[in-house]
């Protein structure tokens, strides 16, 4: 009998839970077609973003609203990690927004659903923005529609380096592997204080390395294997693997640099500690002596170049459009919406943050405004920077499930020498095919 | 010495007995016994505790059978494969199997470390609220903030770890703390270790129970300090041991701020645990469903303790 009462329990709290669970998976409607648009004079427009920051945005802002008086912006910030999970909650729960930057890599295809596609909103003025940028947008989403238009692209891995100190010692900026060998040696030797090169020992980074490498000689590698059907355990990888592993066995980089976390790197560089600093041109802003004087950042001149050429080939540089801008299809306001996304990727929007230079602008032949470089190194390593962002070897597209849980750790493992090449890429093509990390076709 | 030994504690274990039998007449009758007021205040908390715990289950079972993104929109049914998949990861099994490495560490520690260092604090030490303070410090600060710290000591070049050993001469000690397995394993050790407050709090407040007589009894038998504390206080805290040995277990399982923050997984993702394992199954696209599955295993498993430990408990009394 008591058995029973349980098992009737039992039931209903199951059926509760149910039914509880039901009422809230619904996740809200999005995306109506008839969404009745506001034809009055005035407007006001949601605009939710996590980049580029709030100051850069509100100046971003004031100038749209000069030349067009009778649109008004509201803005709505995030912090990156935060933004790209609340963003497809908000939309899938109907949330009034009505301009949204969209992560064209991590999010594009979390909150297309709830888009309309740029065809319906763009105009002429989108053959003004960089193709190759466009093309990059447009692939990453399942079904290859354009969804959102990127105001520019990030590429990775790049070297700033400390050019006030390579001038100081005398070290010519390295474009081979020998080259950036007798560099850190002469610095090892006249400043002991100082660590020659520095970068995340986070998995994440490591993908980035690893291809940053592996393409100098076998371009469009990432763009085969993770964006298509190759396979981690071929032969050009291995060779990546085995190449970025030379640096450490060649005393080029430490061990020890492995142990840094977070922003610790960029702390050690912009402190004057570490010479040379790899990472991506999200860091350009370092190449500004203003921002390093409000950041207060005590580097006379920093200047920027790709990866040295580790075992022949050419530099190589990953890079994806980033910084879309989107109209959800609830917006009631996509005229305004669409003026507004306008005047962010044309010269009058890009005049306001591309002096951030966080991003490489999309508009094709846009320069930067002049005074915002001052130094020769910060000039041609911008220049350098944006002609390999702009011709990159392959998309900058991970799989961060997969790249968190085994990759990086993989990768981690043959640069300690727990691992050779050999049986870090049989690992990594295991679980590749395993079923759990859905990728490309599988999803 | 024996003899008195046996019969205090005989006394005892009688007293112990018949303060605990009116509360096992309660146990037998109805739950209402206290009258209308009672399920008056309790019903509300319980209605609230259940619909929380109910819809967030409920949530996770429906999801855990799913292929699914944060919008929970297209939803794809993979039935029980999201299960398999987790229980055949060999990364998922090893965060298990470091998850409870790390909680019978932790259990050892506090029976052990925890359970001297509360004794000699209850001894009326000097100072006894300074140590004290020293001691519950780590357990009240969020762990988050402690183990980034703690994370930045651990650097190889310039961390303090190292860096305090070379000022000591003792640089042969330095180790690469998140590159190799065993140092790693080390500083876990250590991390976990300072998290020993909250059991000394355990001891300190059960120990002040223990009928000083006793003490007393065995002093005047010529007992030596060890000898009290092992054959006399020990045995007689031994639901606190329970208590302890529960808590620390099953926060081993809660532990995802220790090890994200300190060693993020390093080296190689071998000191991950369920809940850093857990959080990056998050990342992916579409990979709500799957850790959803990995979550349900890991409360299964958190409930069986639980279960045991229930069972073990009402043997012990």
């Amino acid at each position: 009998m008591r058995l029973r009462n349980a098992a009737v329990t039992a039931a209903a709290l199951a059926a509760s839970a149910l039914v509880l669970a039901g009422c809230g998976s619904n996740g809200g409607v999005g995306g109506s077609d008839d969404v009745e648009q506001n034809t009055g004079e005035k407007a006001t427009i949601n605009y939710w973003t996590w980049f580029p920051p709030q100051a850069t945005l509100d100046a971003a802002i004031a100038a749209f609203e000069e030349e067009n008086p009778n649109i008004t912006v509201e803005l709505r910030t995030f912090e990156a990690a935060d933004y790209q999970k609340q963003l497809p909650l908000a939309l899938s729960g109907g949330e009034s927004i009505d301009v949204v930057g969209v992560q064209v890599s991590a999010m594009t295809n979390s909150v297309k659903d709830y888009l309309h596609p740029a065809d319906e909103w763009t105009g002429d003025w989108l053959a003004d923005i960089n193709p190759t940028m466009v093309e990059q947008t447009t692939s990453i989403a399942d079904d290859e529609v354009l969804y959102s238009v990127p105001m520019g692209s990030i590429g990775s891995p790049l070297m700033y380096y400390n050019a006030a100190m390579l001038e100081e010692l005398g070290i010519e900026v390295p474009a081979t592997a020998a080259e950036w060998k007798v560099a850190v040696d002469e610095i090892k030797a006249q400043k002991p204080d100082v660590t020659p090169v520095v970068f995340t020992g986070e998995p994440y980074w490591q993908e980035e390395m690893l291809f940053g490498i592996a393409e100098q000689n076998s371009p469009g590698l990432s763009d085969d294997i993770i964006g298509g059907d190759g396979a981690w355990d071929q032969p050009a990888l291995i060779e990546g693997l085995n190449t970025y592993k030379s640096i450490f066995d060649d005393g080029i980089v430490g061990t020890d640099v492995l142990s840094l976390q977070g922003t610790r790197p960029s702390e050690l560089f912009s402190a004057g500690q570490a010479a040379f600093y790899i990472d991506g041109s999200w860091q350009n802003s370092l190449l500004s002596a203003a921002y390093r004087s409000e950041n207060g950042i005590e580097l006379e001149d920093v200047g920027v170049t790709g990866l040295p050429v580790i075992d022949g080939g050419s530099p190589a540089v990953r890079a994806l459009a980033e910084g879309g801008l989107a109209i959800p299809a609830a917006s009631k306001n996509v005229e305004a919406a669409t003026a507004f996304i306008k005047f962010m990727v044309e010269a009058g929007g890009a005049d306001v943050w591309a002096k951030d230079l966080v991003l490489v602008p999309s508009l094709d032949g846009y320069t930067l405004p002049d005074g915002v470089l001052e130094s020769d190194a910060a000039q041609q390593g911008f220049q350098t920077a944006s002609t390999l962002i702009g011709a990159p070897t392959s998309k900058r597209d991970s799989q961060q499930d997969f790249l968190n849980q085994v990759e990086g750790n993989a990768i981690l493992d043959v640069l300690r020498g727990t691992k050779t090449a050999e049986e870090a890429a049989a690992t990594m093509q295991e679980e590749w095919t395993s079923g759990r990390y859905p990728h490309g076709s599988d999803q | 010495m024996t003899t008195t030994e046996t019969s205090t504690l005989v006394t005892r274990a009688g007293e112990r007995r018949q303060r605990r039998s009116p509360a096992r007449g309660v146990r037998g009758r109805s739950p209402f016994r206290g009258g209308w007021y009672v399920v008056l205040f309790l019903g509300p908390l319980l209605l609230f505790y259940g619909v929380y715990f109910l819809y967030s289950f409920g949530i996770l079972g429906m999801v855990s059978t799913e292929r699914v993104g944060l919008t929970f929109r297209n939803a794809v049914d993979v039935g029980m494969q999201n299960f398999v998949l987790v229980l055949e990861d060999p990364t998922f099994q090893r965060s298990l199997i470091n998850t409870i490495v790390f909680g019978l560490f932790s259990v050892l520690v506090a029976l052990t470390l925890g359970f001297i260092l509360a004794m000699m604090l209850a001894s009326g030490v000097r100072m006894r609220r300074l140590f004290y303070t020293v001691f519950l410090l780590p357990s009240l600060i969020p762990m988050s903030l402690f183990a980034t710290v703690f994370s930045r000591m651990l650097e190889t070049r310039d961390g303090a770890i190292n860096d305090g050993l070379r000022n000591l001469g003792l640089g042969f000690l330095a180790q690469d703390w998140l590159g190799d397995p065993t140092a790693a394993y080390v500083a876990i050790g250590i991390l976990l270790t300072y998290t020993i407050g909250l059991p000394i709090m355990y001891y300190t407040t059960d120990v002040a129970q223990v009928n000083a007589s006793i003490v007393e009894s065995a002093t005047l038998d010529g007992a030596s300090v060890w000898q009290i504390y092992r054959i006399m206080l020990f045995p007689l805290l031994r639901t606190t041991h329970i208590t302890v040995i529960l808590s620390v277990i099953l926060g081993s399982f809660r532990a995802f701020d220790i090890i994200y923050f300190s060693t993020g997984g390093q080296p190689g993702g071998r000191t991950d645990i369920t809940g850093t394992y857990i959080y990056k199954a998050t990342l992916g696209l579409d990979r709500v469903g799957y850790a959803a599955a990995a979550s349900i295993i890991v409360l299964i498993i958190a409930l069986i303790i639980s279960v045991v430990q229930i069972i073990v408990r009402r043997k012990a009394s």
